[in-house]
């Protein structure tokens, strides 16, 4: 669906015109083979802990979310009126796969799953968000993660 | 997304995404991604599918393993409801709740505010057995007589909003609204005359045949002559989806 030349109205325009970050070169991180690597999902769905902050307008931060946390932990306060909620509101694995990941682990395609996963808001602007992801790839680190998978919404 | 991959590969944390929108994807180059063709707000396709779900996943960590990148990749699979969504032809649903009287026929916004905290009270039973069933609910900040509360008393002049300390209006308005939409979605898909409605068919029912959808319109509507700037903009993006 979600080739621009799909969608209709004003969605393409906003789509299409959306300011993107550019880049010269594309940096590329190397690890080991899938089944020894440490996974962390990184959303940027505008997830939290129920009790948590929600989140603003065009933050650039991040929500921690630690990997113990179940399906009613997790609530969405994304700014976008422009996506679907309705597959999340069923089943939190259509926007945060946290079981997927752990049914990967238990047959060996990965080798294990992080202790803490993060979401950002992706309303923000991407410039904002570098700051914080250069602090968030210290917490990774220290997690012994050498996968990130990054899940839009 | 794609920004994200390039900041933490420069930490040197290696990365792979999904990507929705393939010619954002195409323009950012980061390193690894596998483009899904399914609707935004859903990167692993179909919920409750867990081996659909997989499916999805395993391309994407594969991509780990790539000797060399950028690497963006095509999942081949579409979902049933994508694929419905993008023909004409496509099922449509009938959905089983008819308030009565229809909120199309008010006028007034005291009657219309009325006709939502009615319909809230009729869907409230089924939110709560769901929400009983499923041991969870996304509903984040406010019960929905709270929620319908907050967004009646903006709409009706009726003074300070209660339950949302430490929020401005225009975050408390924002709050509210996403916590009906899925309080009204909950309720739907828990009674026991509800198919399944797939997301076209949930808006198309609450943007056009609910005193809820009518009561945002009328906020949004509102919020436009605000001298609040987070309140206009509230208003202008962030409560009614674009097309309805």
């Amino acid at each position: 669906m979600a080739r621009l030349s799909s969608l209709q109205e004003p969605m393409y325009s906003h789509l299409a015109e959306l300011p993107l970050p550019r880049f010269d070169t594309t940096p590329w991180a190397s690890g080991p083979e899938l089944s020894k690597r440490r996974v962390a999902i990184l959303s940027t769905a505008g997830l939290h802990r129920r009790q948590d902050r929600p989140f603003k307008a065009m933050d650039g931060d991040y929500r921690i979310i630690a990997g113990s946390s179940r399906a009613n932990d997790l609530v969405m306060t994304h700014i976008s009126t422009n996506f679907d909620r309705t597959g999340f509101q069923q089943d939190w694995n259509v926007v945060f796969p946290l079981d997927r990941l752990h049914d990967l682990a238990e047959e060996g395609t990965i080798g294990s799953v992080a202790d803490y996963h993060y979401s950002f808001m992706g309303a923000a602007d991407p410039s904002s968000m570098a700051s914080h992801a250069k602090n968030l790839a210290g917490l990774l680190a220290g997690d012994q993660v050498d996968a990130a998978l990054l899940v839009p919404v | 997304m794609g920004a994200l991959a390039h900041y933490l590969e420069q930490e040197r944390i290696p990365t792979t995404q999904i990507s929705l929108i393939y010619e954002h994807t195409e323009a950012i180059k980061p390193p690894r991604a596998l483009w899904v063709p399914f609707e935004l707000g859903r990167p692993l396709g179909i919920p409750e599918d867990a081996p659909f779900q997989l499916r999805v996943l395993r391309p994407a960590l594969k991509l780990l393993e790539a000797e060399q990148g950028p690497v963006l990749e095509e999942f081949p699979e579409d979902t049933p409801a994508s694929a419905a969504g993008d023909s004409p032809e496509g099922d449509t649903w009938a959905c089983p709740v008819n308030f009565t009287p229809s909120p199309a026929e008010e006028t007034d916004q005291e009657k219309r505010a009325s006709a939502f905290r009615q319909e809230a009270a009729e869907l409230r039973p089924w939110y709560d057995l769901g929400r009983e069933n499923r041991g969870r609910t996304a509903v984040a900040d406010f019960d929905p007589e709270t929620a319908a509360g907050i967004l009646c008393d903006y709409l009706l002049d009726k003074g300070p909003m209660a339950g949302h300390t430490g929020m401005t209006p225009a975050v408390a308005i924002r709050l509210a609204a996403q916590d009906i939409k899925a309080f009204y979605f909950e309720a739907l898909i828990s009674r026991p005359d509800s198919d399944n409605p797939d997301s076209r068919a949930f808006a198309d029912w609450f943007w056009g045949r609910t005193a809820a959808g009518r009561i945002l319109r009328d906020i949004q509507a509102k919020c436009a002559g605000e001298d609040d700037e987070e309140l206009r903009m509230t208003g202008q993006k962030f409560l009614v989806p674009m097309g309805h």
